[in-house]
């Protein structure tokens, strides 16, 4: 039997204290009134000699209590000794952290040089796995290929490690944990070895832990840390910022035009940092004071380099992380044809005025509206977009709408005052004599009707599914057409007017609005409704009015088509059918005809050391060696650790602690006891 | 011999003069003799008539049956006076069972006093402790009974017991002959006592001596060791009462027997009157031996 804290069993001395407290024979403290004392003599108490134990059952009892305390404190276990592994053999898996941070000054010489000396270090008769971690976890040397090539292994590692650079990725430390975790369990031969993780990084506190939740920690396997430091921690990190949704704000008015386009950046200032002044490149050039530990957002007139820009900031010490990459904007055409007469472009009246008028370019999207006459025999070439509002197309216009319809063009059709249900039954297949087509005037110049029972679900109409604009009253329609289509027709209905008519039709691509935009039907082009009502049928045709995504080093690249890439640094790639490249390193990329602007990830700039206490509250079982640890504080903490393992598998001190629970019941019991029977003083004065 | 009466129930009346009354119905109870016998006038002689004596003295009887003219001679009567003197000490506030030895000597003396008043006499109390506290001399009057049994009620005795002092003050007060019955535990140095009893004898007073003591002081039936305190002087003593019992009851038999035999020398009548024995017997036992000492006839 040995103890976790022996030290505690110096507590068993507290037993001198009820042992002398039953041999302290107090002198008589009861006091008896007596008549006089003319008859009696004075007599001494009882001499110390003549001392006695008293209740000794009751001092056995309190002994025996202090003595079970003792024991519990300590903490006694019984070493099992095929408990501790039989084999002093290890299973050692050395990860070598790569990510970007790692780029600063020569901590990554360090670590490769801390790596090799652990591999030089390992037996032959030891099994060996590395693997390097960045946002990803890459074997380098596996638990299987050590089995069959132990020997050469350092030959083969060597210039492995030699040959490996710092990649430009975030720091995924707990998954590299986790799936290192897993090779233990998944490789064979390795029972009965004690396992072991070392642990290679600069642990910088931007390292992501989160998959470290996932996973309860095997209690056999330690992880040890050999943290690499550079003295110097004064660093900004520059990443961009999402673009603000508010108004700019009135500093903003004042620095620019508020038409004026702007990149936000955010700038962070590490913790630990010492200094506080930045410049950016940016034009005009900005500089700021920023204090350490915080972070700043600030907003610079947007580059419009079209090989992509790059605002550079300057003031640290560490480079790696003080460049974000912006690619210019690159709108998409959209080719829309409307049906009607060029001529109406700029009558207020006319369906096309609003029309030209919507379709505003966007940083996303290009449209680019043509005119055809309705007697036309075809559309032009690619396009993708038709508007219709009450002319009556040709037959062969008419086929070639349809086809683009039935495609993967959208087509857009008022059913105006010439329109004929010969013209819709070419357009839609249904037959002119289900569509039941009669004008509706609503009577009165007060009189309207106002969209309900809106299919706010389809995605046509998806825009409106926002609450806020939700709101119908106050679009009024003065004029439609009725439309008394069969139970069974392919049309949907997707939105009516209050009267119960239909609204709004669809089929796939094809819409059919029973009342125009234009003044003369409707409020529709002047309502709020318009312009999120157009962009909800360009997303339904496939674009969408979005701002381009920020790329990450790490992200995979958004191909679109393409098939060649040409990297930041010149290289050009030719990507086989089915390939998802991921970006390596920062910069603009040229996907195919589309530039992407890939940054650090800004949280690999959070270079301030983090606590190994971290990755203990998660459950890894740490000891942290460092490279300054030495053999014997090692074996010690192994040692230590491995009692500290079983006393918690064996937990003796809670039998302990019952068996004193029933001594003190018992103690309790037979002290009430011994005080009830103790005689009361028998005389007293009256 | 009367019937005797559960000292615990008596210990529950709290008035002294109702709990006197209960003894002394008790006592004639129990003597089954009128409590009216003794206030006859009682004859005392026969002598010849002398010219000059009052005729309205001459037995007529006697001289109708044998001619010749006697004069009947009765006993002066003169009412008894008795002085009831009552320890008031703190060594009297001690008791083990339901009466404490100022309780009893009060109850007593009460009783001796309704017992007298009853029969005509007159009857005092005088209270001592370290010298005496009331004196109340003796009358015969309404009202008087009620005084006395509000002096005797007085709670809170105090001081220390001057045995010699009280009674040589007592000698003092009290000039005309009669009767004195003095109710204390004694525990006092006695060697003067003696000398003053003698002195009230001397007096023509008849002294009677009633010697109050708890059962706890008698037996001294203590079993644990404490720190004994002197109710009168505060004093406090270690004592085993184991190792003590010995010593204290052969003192305390010295010194009983000094008194005792110092009463027998001076004509004193002595009573043993332990707290536990039944009050009415305390009364019979006086009576009886009075009757005995005057021969018979009342008190």
């Amino acid at each position: 039997m040995t103890w976790l804290f022996p030290l505690y069993l110096l507590g068993a001395a507290a037993i001198i204290g009820p042992i002398l407290m039953h041999l302290r024979r107090r002198p008589p403290q009861d006091r008896v009134e007596f008549s006089s004392l003319m008859f009696l003599d004075a007599q001494t108490p009882m001499p110390v000699s003549k001392r006695k134990l008293e209740h000794w059952l009751l001092l056995l009892l309190r002994c025996l209590a202090l003595l079970l305390l003792a024991l519990m404190f300590a903490r006694p276990l019984w070493r099992v000794e095929n408990e501790a592994p039989l084999s002093q053999q290890t299973a050692t898996i050395i990860l070598l952290d790569r990510s970007a941070s790692m780029r600063r000054g020569d901590l990554w010489t360090q670590a490769v040089d801390a790596a090799s000396e652990r591999l030089q270090k390992v037996a032959v008769t030891d099994r060996l796995a590395v693997a390097t971690l960045d946002r990803q976890t890459q074997l380098l040397w596996s638990f299987d290929q050590d089995r069959g090539a132990a020997s050469t292994r350092m030959a083969t590692l060597k210039p492995q490690l030699n040959a490996l650079k710092p990649s430009w990725e975030s720091t995924d430390l707990g998954q590299a944990l986790v799936d290192a975790a897993g090779w233990f369990g998944s490789a064979q031969g390795l029972s009965g070895l004690q396992k072991r993780i070392l642990l290679v990084s600069d642990l910088q506190e931007g390292a992501k832990l989160e998959a470290l939740r996932s996973l309860v920690w095997p209690e056999n396997i330690q992880v040890e840390v050999v943290r690499v430091e550079v003295p110097n921690a004064d660093n900004f990190t520059l990443s961009l910022a999402a673009s603000s949704p508010e108004e700019p704000t009135t500093k903003d008015k004042e620095a620019q035009k508020p038409t004026e386009a702007v990149t936000r950046v955010r700038i962070s200032n590490a913790r630990d940092s010492k200094l506080s002044d930045f410049s950016l490149d940016s034009t005009p050039a900005t500089s700021g004071y920023i204090a350490p530990g915080s972070s700043r957002v600030i907003t610079v007139p947007a580059l419009t380099q079209p090989e992509g820009s790059t605002i550079t900031l300057t003031g640290d010490a560490w480079d790696f992380d003080n460049r974000v990459y912006i690619a210019p904007a690159q709108p998409k055409t959209v080719k829309i044809v409307y049906i009607g007469d060029e001529k109406t472009r700029d009558e207020a009246a006319s369906p096309l005025f609003y029309l030209s008028r919507a379709l505003q370019p966007t940083p996303s999207l290009k449209p680019e509206l043509s005119v055809i006459a309705a007697n036309a025999t075809a559309l032009p070439p690619d396009t993708q977009l038709v508007f219709v509002s009450g002319a009556r197309l040709n037959a062969t216009l008419a086929q070639s709408v349809r086809a683009l319809a039935e495609k993967d063009g959208l087509v857009v059709s008022v059913i105006a005052e010439p329109t004929s249900p010969q013209d819709l039954e070419t357009l839609t297949g249904i037959a002119a004599k289900d569509w039941g087509l009669s004008a509706s005037k609503e009577e009165g110049s007060e009189s309207y009707s106002m969209l309900a029972d809106v299919q706010t679900a389809h995605p046509l109409l998806r825009p409106f599914a926002d609450e806020r604009l939700r709101d119908f009253t106050k679009l009024r329609f003065w004029h439609h057409r009725k439309v008394a289509l069969p139970k069974e027709s392919p049309l949907e209905v997707l939105a009516r007017f209050d009267n119960g008519d239909p609204a709004i039709l669809g089929k796939g691509h094809l819409i059919l609005l029973t009342s125009g935009w234009h003044p003369a039907d409707s409020q529709l082009a002047l309502s709020t409704k318009f312009v999120p009502l157009l962009y909800g049928w360009l997303e339904a045709a496939g674009f969408r009015n979005e701002q381009a995504v920020s790329l990450l080093v790490g992200d995979v690249l958004p191909l679109d088509g393409a098939t060649t890439i040409m990297t930041p640094d010149g290289q050009t790639l030719t990507l086989k059918p089915g390939a998802a490249p991921r970006a390596e390193m920062p910069g603009i990329y040229k996907v195919g005809k589309e530039l992407r602007a890939v940054n650090l990830p800004p949280e690999e700039g959070r270079i301030t050391p983090m606590d190994v206490a971290k990755l203990r509250e998660l459950g890894v079982r740490v000891e942290d060696g460092g490279l300054k640890g030495t053999t014997s504080t090692l074996a010690e903490e192994k040692e230590r650790l491995a009692i500290t393992e079983q006393e918690g598998r064996q937990r003796a001190w809670i039998w302990l602690l019952g068996a004193l629970l029933v001594i003190l019941g018992w103690e309790t019991w037979l002290a009430g006891r011994i005080r009830q029977s103790a005689p009361q003083p028998a005389f007293t004065s009256a | 011999m009367p019937t005797t009466l559960d000292s615990t129930a008596l210990a529950r009346i709290r008035s002294l003069e109702l709990r006197a009354k209960v003894i002394v119905e008790g006592l004639w109870k129990g003597m089954h003799r009128s409590p009216y016998h003794g206030f006859s006038v009682e004859f005392s002689e026969y002598r010849a008539y002398v010219q000059g004596d009052d005729p309205r003295y001459i037995d007529w009887k006697v001289l109708a049956r044998s001619d010749r003219t006697f004069i009947k001679k009765f006993e002066d009567e003169t009412n008894l006076r008795c002085q009831l003197v009552v320890d008031h000490s703190r060594s009297m506030s001690f008791g083990s069972g339901p009466f404490n030895k100022a309780d009893y000597a009060a109850t007593l003396a009460a009783t001796l006093a309704l017992f007298l008043m009853q029969q005509g006499d007159a009857v005092g109390v005088t209270t001592f402790g370290q010298t005496l506290q009331e004196h109340i001399p003796a009358r015969n009057r309404p009202g008087h009974l009620r005084r006395l049994m509000l002096e005797l009620e007085k709670p809170a005795p105090a001081g220390t017991t001057a045995l010699d002092l009280s009674v040589s003050q007592l000698a003092d007060l009290v000039r005309k002959r009669g009767l004195i019955c003095l109710v204390s535990d004694l525990l006092a140095p006695v060697e003067k006592l003696e000398r003053q009893l003698g002195l009230l004898g001397a007096m023509g007073h008849d002294v009677v001596l009633f010697h109050v003591m708890d059962r706890a002081e008698i037996d001294f039936s203590f079993d644990k060791s404490a720190h004994f305190r002197d109710v009168e002087t505060g004093t406090e003593r270690f004592v085993d009462p184991n190792m003590a019992r010995e010593t204290y009851l052969n003192r305390l038999k010295v010194h009983r027997d000094f008194i005792r035999r110092a009463c027998e020398r001076q004509g004193i009548e002595y009573h043993w009157t332990p707290t536990d024995t039944p009050l009415e017997r305390v009364l019979f036992d006086f009576l009886s031996q009075r009757q005995r000492k005057k021969g018979g006839g009342r008190v």
